[in-house]
C-alpha cells in the first residue's frame, strides 16, 4: 500500500513540476566550465568534440546542458545568410521547383559553413545539437515552428520560420532554443554579439508557447492546453528580457486591448527570484511621445501585479522594462468616455 | 593420494590446453576476415554527388570513429570484421549504417540529404512600434 502511495506520488510530481524544478538537485556549473574550455575551431570531428565534452559528466542532463551550452557560447548567428534566405523564400513562394533547389543550395552552403566556420542560422543550430544529442545517445528532436519575434508579429501559415530542440531524459521530453540564447542580432548593422540567455534552457512550455508554436502540437508539451494559431497570433510579444526574468507568464494574454479612459488594468507575472519589482517600469510611446510610469506593484504569493490606470485617450505601444531591459510589448488603444 | 591429484591435475590442464587451441583456431578465423576499410563519402544534392569533409565514421558505440577529409576520403583507424557495422553521419544529411564485407576495403557512399527545410528567426532586442494608418 505504502508502495502504491509512492509511486502515485512520484507519477503525481512528475506529470505536475515539469523542466527546470526536475532537475533542481543538478548543478550545472561542472557541465558549463567544460562547454567553456573546450574548444574547436572547426567541428569536423563531432565525435570526438562530444564525447570530449560529455564524457567527464554523469548524468544525462549534465550532458544535454554542456553540450547546449557549448552550442550557445560557440555558434554565432549567420544574419547575411538568414536575409538571403528570406529574400530567396520570398522569391520562389510559388515556385515549389525552384524552392526545393534553392533550399538544397543553402543546405550545402550552410552546412559547411556552420562546420567551417562556426556560422549559422536556426535550423544550423537545432541540426547540430539534435547531431550532438545523438554522439551520446540522448533522444532529441528538431522542432518546426514559427517564432515570434518583432520582424514578424505577422505569420503565414503555410511558412514557418523557426527550428528549435526538444530531448527528453528519464522518458520526459523538455525544451531549449539554442539560436535565441546564444546573442543578439542587430539586423540593421548585419551584426551579432554573443550574449547567453540562460531562460531558454528546460523553459517552463507555458512561457515557451509564447513565442514559440510547433508544427508538430505534442512538442509544446501543453497537451490539451495549446493553444490555437489564432490565440498564439494574438499574443503579447515577448523579449529575450522576459526569459532572462520571468518564471512564468500569467496575462495580459494578448497584445491587442481596446479600452475606455478611466480603466484600470492588470499585468500579471511571476518573476524569478533575483528580480526586485521596484526596477520594473511601463514606456508607453504614441508617435514620437514617449513617457515612463512606474505602476502600482503588489505582490501575493509569487504573482506580482501591475496596476495602471488608463487616464488619457489614444493608441499606445506600451513596454514593459526591468531596468534597462524589454521583457514585452503591448498595444493598448483608449478610447474616450463619449466615443462609442 | 598424491598419484591421483597428478591425475587430476593432467585432466585440466588437458582441458586447457584444448580451450587455447580452440581459441586459437577461432582467433586465426577472424583474423582471416580482417578487413581494412577504406573509401570516399559523398553528399548528393539535387544535381550532384560532391565529396564531403568531416563525415563522422563510427562504431555503434563510438569507441572508434574517424572523419573524412577534404576530398571525402577516410581510413578506418581499426581494421574490422565481416558482419561488423559501421555508421556515417554528417549534419544536414540521412545517417547511412554500412555492414562490412570482405570486399569493403574501398567503399563509396554516398549520402542523401535530409529533406528538412531551413528556416531562421533571429533574435533581437529590436523594440516593436506600432505602424498605424495616417502615421
Amino acid at each position: 500500500m505504502q508502495k502504491a502511495f509512492f509511486l502515485l506520488f512520484v507519477l503525481y510530481t512528475t506529470l505536475c513540476f515539469s523542466q527546470k524544478s526536475d532537475f533542481k538537485h543538478i548543478n550545472f556549473t561542472k557541465a558549463d566550465r567544460i562547454a567553456s574550455t573546450i574548444k574547436s575551431k572547426r567541428l569536423f570531428n563531432l565525435n570526438k568534440l562530444t564525447l570530449d565534452l560529455t564524457k567527464n559528466l554523469d548524468t544525462d542532463i549534465e550532458k544535454v546542458r554542456a553540450i547546449y551550452k557549448w552550442i550557445c557560447i560557440n555558434i554565432a548567428s549567420d544574419f547575411k545568410l538568414y536575409s538571403k534566405n528570406e529574400r530567396k523564400r520570398k522569391k520562389y513562394k510559388k515556385d515549389s521547383i525552384k524552392l526545393a533547389e534553392w533550399n538544397s543550395e543553402l543546405k550545402r552552403d550552410l552546412f559547411s559553413k556552420l562546420l567551417k566556420r562556426k556560422k549559422t542560422i536556426c535550423t544550423g543550430y537545432a541540426y547540430l545539437f539534435k547531431a550532438m544529442c545523438d554522439v551520446v545517445d540522448i533522444e532529441s528532436k528538431m522542432v518546426y515552428g514559427f517564432g515570434r519575434t518583432v520582424d514578424v508579429t505577422e505569420f503565414d501559415p503555410n511558412y514557418p520560420n523557426h527550428t528549435w530542440n526538444a530531448f527528453k531524459i528519464n522518458n520526459k521530453w523538455y525544451l531549449c532554443d539554442a539560436t535565441w540564447a546564444a546573442g543578439i542580432s542587430y539586423p540593421d548593422e548585419n551584426r551579432f554579439i554573443f550574449k547567453y540567455n540562460d531562460g531558454y534552457f528546460l523553459t517552463e512550455p507555458e512561457l515557451f508557447i509564447k513565442n514559440h508554436f510547433p508544427i508538430q502540437k505534442e512538442f509544446s508539451l501543453l497537451g490539451d492546453k495549446m493553444p490555437t494559431f489564432q490565440e498564439f497570433i494574438e499574443m503579447p510579444l515577448l523579449y529575450g528580457g522576459a526569459y532572462t526574468y520571468l518564471n512564468k507568464y500569467i496575462s495580459p494574454k494578448k497584445m491587442y486591448y481596446s479600452l475606455q479612459k478611466g480603466n484600470t488594468f492588470n499585468f500579471n507575472y511571476v518573476f524569478k527570484k533575483e528580480v526586485d519589482p521596484k526596477n520594473l517600469k511601463l514606456v508607453f510611446v504614441s508617435g514620437v511621445s514617449e513617457k515612463t510610469y512606474n505602476p502600482f506593484i503588489s505582490q501575493k504569493n509569487d504573482t506580482t501585479t501591475l496596476r495602471y490606470t488608463f487616464n488619457k485617450a489614444g493608441y499606445f505601444d506600451v513596454h514593459l522594462y526591468y531596468k534597462e531591459d524589454i521583457i514585452a510589448t503591448y498595444i493598448f488603444e483608449i478610447k474616450k468616455d463619449n466615443q462609442n | 593420494m598424491k598419484t591421483s591429484t597428478t591425475v587430476k591435475m593432467t585432466t585440466s590442464t588437458k582441458i586447457l590446453i584444448t580451450l587455447f587451441f580452440i581459441s586459437f583456431l577461432c582467433t586465426s578465423t577472424i583474423n582471416a576476415q580482417k578487413v581494412e576499410v577504406k573509401g570516399v563519402v559523398k553528399g548528393k544534392t539535387e544535381e550532384k554527388a560532391e565529396p564531403l569533409n568531416g563525415v563522422n565514421i563510427y562504431l555503434k558505440d563510438k569507441s572508434v570513429y574517424t572523419s573524412s577529409n577534404r576530398k571525402g576520403e577516410f581510413t578506418f583507424p581499426k581494421t574490422l570484421n565481416v558482419g561488423d557495422v559501421i555508421y556515417f553521419s554528417y549534419l544536414g544529411y540521412l545517417k547511412q549504417k554500412v555492414t562490412i564485407t570482405k570486399n569493403s576495403t574501398n567503399l563509396t557512399i554516398v549520402l542523401k540529404e535530409d529533406d528538412n527545410e531551413m528556416l531562421g528567426a533571429v533574435g533581437t532586442n529590436k523594440r516593436f512600434s506600432s505602424k498605424r494608418k495616417g502615421q
